[in-house]
């Protein structure tokens, strides 16, 4: 699709650049934008200061399925879906919305934002085909899941969490004390 | 604390509640939709309150924003010191986001 009109090319260079500062790859950008590929590639260049990375994007589902991701990919899933259920944001802007409530979270609680943005719009492609979203049965939390799973018996890991869960996020703060003291 | 006192600061509530989810509303209304936990309805009555209905609202003697945590797992959550890795708020802002908006009727 060619784009005539000079303010609808406007406002997907601006969509363009939102996306790559928040850490889009070229594929999303080629798949959610109007523009072309030589103009993204370009405008990458310039927005970033180097060329996109090239290869395959993270293609596997089961990426979403482990413990930590799972609880990222959950909070994101939520919180868009809260926005579409709540506002008149749809599609690509819901995303964005979601991704950068997602980081603001991620920061306020001094996490670490382990869903980039190329997943995070991975994951919404895999909703509905091969992930979907179960109810925890204990929480009530919408959290992941594979969608060919038997789920009805679903409890999510933040609600029985593995036994080795966040062991290196303890250890992640102990060593920048470390380094302050030894500083 | 006496009564005048603390319709006074009730009051003040009220106004802080108001001012600060009409500035919300007004620089990104989804946002503030995710945020303060209403409808889109509701943040635009509150978005088009003109100054003099704020105070007007502001000056009553019960409070104007309410507990969103009805729930006793939310709140045992949110109170809860860090476990290693579970994560509590993040697990309270996923059950948060699950939940109704608050609504005009």
């Amino acid at each position: 699709m060619r784009n005539k009109s000079v303010v609808s090319e406007g406002q997907q260079i601006q969509l363009a650049i939102e996306l790559i500062n928040l850490g889009a790859r070229l594929q999303v950008l080629e798949t959610e934008t109007s523009l072309s590929r030589e103009r993204l590639l370009k405008l990458y260049k310039e927005v970033k200061g180097e060329s996109p990375s090239k290869g395959m994007l993270p293609f596997s589902a089961d990426w979403f399925l482990s413990w930590q991701q799972n609880v990222h990919s959950a909070l994101f899933v939520g919180i868009y879906k809260y926005l579409l259920a709540h506002t008149g944001l749809r599609g690509i802007h819901a995303l964005v919305k979601a991704y950068r409530l997602y980081l603001e979270h991620v920061q306020a609680s001094s996490l670490e934002p382990i869903l980039t943005l190329t997943r995070a719009w991975t994951l919404l492609r895999f909703l509905d085909v091969l992930l979907h979203t179960v109810k925890c049965k204990r929480c009530g939390g919408d959290f992941i899941a594979h969608r060919l799973e038997l789920n009805h018996e679903y409890v999510c890991g933040l609600c029985r969490p593995p036994s080795r869960a966040g062991k290196s996020a303890r250890r992640a703060p102990d060593a920048v004390q470390a380094a302050a003291c030894a500083g | 604390m006496n009564t005048p006192d603390m319709l006074g600061e009730i009051k003040e509530l009220n106004l802080a509640y108001l001012v600060l989810a009409q500035q919300m509303v007004r620089e990104d209304k989804s946002e503030a939709v995710y945020r303060l936990g209403i409808s889109e309805e509701l943040a635009d009555i509150l978005g088009s309150l003109t100054p003099g209905q704020v105070l007007k609202m502001a000056a009553t003697s019960v409070l104007l924003c309410r507990m969103r945590f009805d729930d006793r797992l939310i709140l045992g959550l949110l109170t809860s010191h860090d476990k290693a890795g579970t994560m509590p708020h993040s697990h309270a802002a996923i059950l948060l986001a699950g939940q109704p908006a608050e609504n005009v009727a």
